[in-house]
């Protein structure tokens, strides 16, 4: 590839953008954390939908998606319904009843829930390990996108993006930003949107709903490449079962998603935001197929080398003006800014609060608490730099193994923690330890014959019952929880409407 | 508070919760794992091509039409259908309470 240097128009949409989210936040900042839960609680269901959605937004969905939908075809939509279909999951088993219990964090609930510090800690640490994991995605979509638009080589654009994102999260910080997820969300949308009308309007296909229209295209693929379209053309059926599960249990047991739970009024609002939060995934989702298929026509055989940069390989195929193709990366770095910043800010505050004071200083002043969070942030974003130099697979198959490890340990301990209050402190800690054992030992076992049945993508189709039957068999083998826990059962079940 | 414990719901409220929980896992685990089982059964090769995968639907291959776009739709109905059903059973709670009371 010729050398092409820096491309002035996207890197200055990439600055206005990030500098847009910046004074948005600064002028819709609140003073102080309690102001924060209010403004948080005054908006609406289709506001809160809005943020779901925006929160939920990472380099994975922009970018990696598609380039899986490219890569695997009919496969890759076990990651179009596995990442929506968890919502489904969340809302039955768990979006008012996180809700009524009110609490801030996924550790939190677990500490309490289990009556123990012990299973607090392990809590804390599974949230380090996805947040590290999830991010090491978002670290290769910043990279991509880096190398795009200033023409760097990938590692240096990993570097470079590595500098730029851990400031962006300090200053940010300071500055007291709070991030408007609404307009966020607006402008991720329009970005990742507008060029696909184009596209399709370029190949011919049909492009006032290129959502419908991209149909034709996946017929015509067909014919001449089948193994793009047939239900088992990359991966057999048990692959794609255990992927789809493994995404959706995930979904529900991700400790960002859950939390953000707790920012609406009550339980009928979290659960009517819920819809809207699909909803309004849903619109990306409907769309990442066809940047795929298009890219698919265009591009035949360009193969993982660009499947994580498909859709802007897409827009440049199909003959965008340079600035246009810039919207999409920028849409893709501003959405793995913002994850990365709330992923940083989620471990770190596990880190600071959990694991540092809650076990070795629990004297500590207010002061120092903040000194070491944002210390970890800093220490926590390079760390994370190591292991994005060497990506150890696409954007998306690295997300997708954070879901997996959130799938088989927080997953099942907040569902029997919820539905079951018979479920003891022993169970529990032993479920935890028995899921992370198998989903993260996935990450490490490599080509052997275990990885064809429990493959770090997809561990979860195993993992998440062996869990639960580790929590139900323990359980019954401990004494029962002491009588606090019928305290919060109560207050979990009954905030609705005072019945249960 | 009696015991709380899905698979053996006790009171009304619970009972109501159970059902509604059974039909939209249920219905849920048919849209997405059953409609590939569906696929795996009709196959006529390994590539998994069918009557499904030949049938065109809005100008897409029946199967991938399915999955891809309508199952979203499904969630959405599905979401939509559970939170009616919910705001049904808190209104009956608050009218079965105004009663005693």
């Amino acid at each position: 590839m010729e050398e092409i240097g820096v491309r002035t128009g996207p890197a200055l949409i990439l600055a206005g953008t990030l500098l847009l989210f910046v004074l948005v936040g600064i002028l819709t900042r609140v003073r102080n954390l309690e102001e924060y839960w209010v403004a948080g609680r005054r908006i609406g269901p289709v506001s809160s939908g809005m943020a779901i959605a925006s929160n939920w937004m990472s380099a994975a969905s922009f970018l990696g998606m598609a380039g899986l939908l490219y890569l695997q075809g009919y496969f890759g939509l076990a990651y179009v319904l596995g990442w929506c279909g968890g919502y489904v999951l969340l809302l039955v088993l768990m979006a008012a009843q996180i809700r009524n219990y009110g609490k801030f964090t996924a550790p939190d609930f677990i500490g309490d829930r289990y009556y123990s510090k012990t299973a607090r800690f392990l809590a804390a640490i599974i949230t380090l390990v996805i947040s590290f994991v999830y991010a090491v995605g978002q670290y290769k979509g910043i990279g991509e996108m880096f190398k795009w638009i200033f023409g760097m080589d990938y590692k240096l654009s990993i570097i470079t993006g590595t500098i730029v994102v851990v400031s962006y999260v300090l200053l940010s910080g300071m500055m007291g930003v709070v991030r408007n997820q609404q307009v966020q969300y607006i402008v991720l949308i329009t970005a990742f949107l507008l060029p696909l009308f184009f596209i399709a309007k370029k190949l011919g296909f049909f492009y006032f709903v290129p959502q419908v229209g991209y149909g034709a295209a996946v017929a015509q693929l067909q014919e001449t490449q089948p193994q793009f379209v047939l239900p088992w053309g990359d991966e057999g059926i048990y692959q794609w079962i255990a992927l789809c599960f493994t995404l959706m249990v995930g979904t529900a047991g991700l400790p960002h998603v859950i939390q953000r739970f707790y920012l609406v009024p009550n339980a009928s609002d979290a659960r009517k935001s819920v819809v809207w939060g699909l909803f309004f995934i849903g619109i990306l989702y409907w769309s990442s197929p066809a940047f795929s298929a298009f890219g698919r026509i265009l591009n035949p055989d360009g193969g993982r080398e660009v499947a994580d940069v498909i859709i802007i390989n897409a827009a440049e195929n199909a003959g965008l003006p340079e600035w246009f193709t810039g919207l999409l990366a920028a849409g893709a770095v501003s959405a793995a800014f913002s994850t990365v910043a709330g992923l940083l800010m989620a471990a770190s505050a596990a880190f600071a609060h959990d694991l540092y004071f809650g076990l070795f200083k629990p004297t500590a002043s207010n002061k120092e608490r903040v000194v070491v969070a944002r210390l970890g942030a800093v220490v926590l974003g390079f760390a994370i730099m190591v292991v994005a130099l060497e990506p150890p697979a696409l954007i998306g198959q690295i997300v997708a193994m954070a879901f997996a490890i959130a799938g088989c340990t927080i997953f099942p301990v907040f569902v029997l923690g919820i539905w079951w209050s018979r479920t003891t402190r022993e169970g529990g800690i032993a479920g935890m330890l028995v899921g992370g054992l198998i989903s993260i030992g996935a990450l490490f076992w490599g080509d052997t014959a275990l990885a064809s049945w429990i493959p770090a993508t997809s561990s979860a189709l195993i993992g998440a019952p062996v869990a639960f039957l580790t929590i139900i068999v323990v359980s019954h083998l401990t004494p029962p929880p002491p009588k606090e826990i019928d305290g919060l059962m109560r207050q979990i079940h009954t905030g609705e409407d005072g019945a249960a | 508070m009696p015991e709380v414990n899905l698979l053996r719901p006790r009171g009304r409220y619970f009972k109501s919760i159970r059902r509604m929980i059974f039909m939209i896992v249920g219905l849920w685990a048919v849209m997405v794992f059953g409609f590939q089982i569906l696929l795996f059964l009709v196959q006529r090769d390994p590539m998994g091509s069918s009557f499904l995968t030949d049938a065109r639907f809005l100008g897409f291959p029946f199967h991938y039409w399915f999955t891809g776009q309508f199952s979203i739709i499904g969630f959405l109905l599905l979401c939509i259908w559970f939170n009616r059903l919910f705001d049904r059973l808190v209104d009956s709670g608050k009218d079965a309470r105004r009663r005693q009371e």
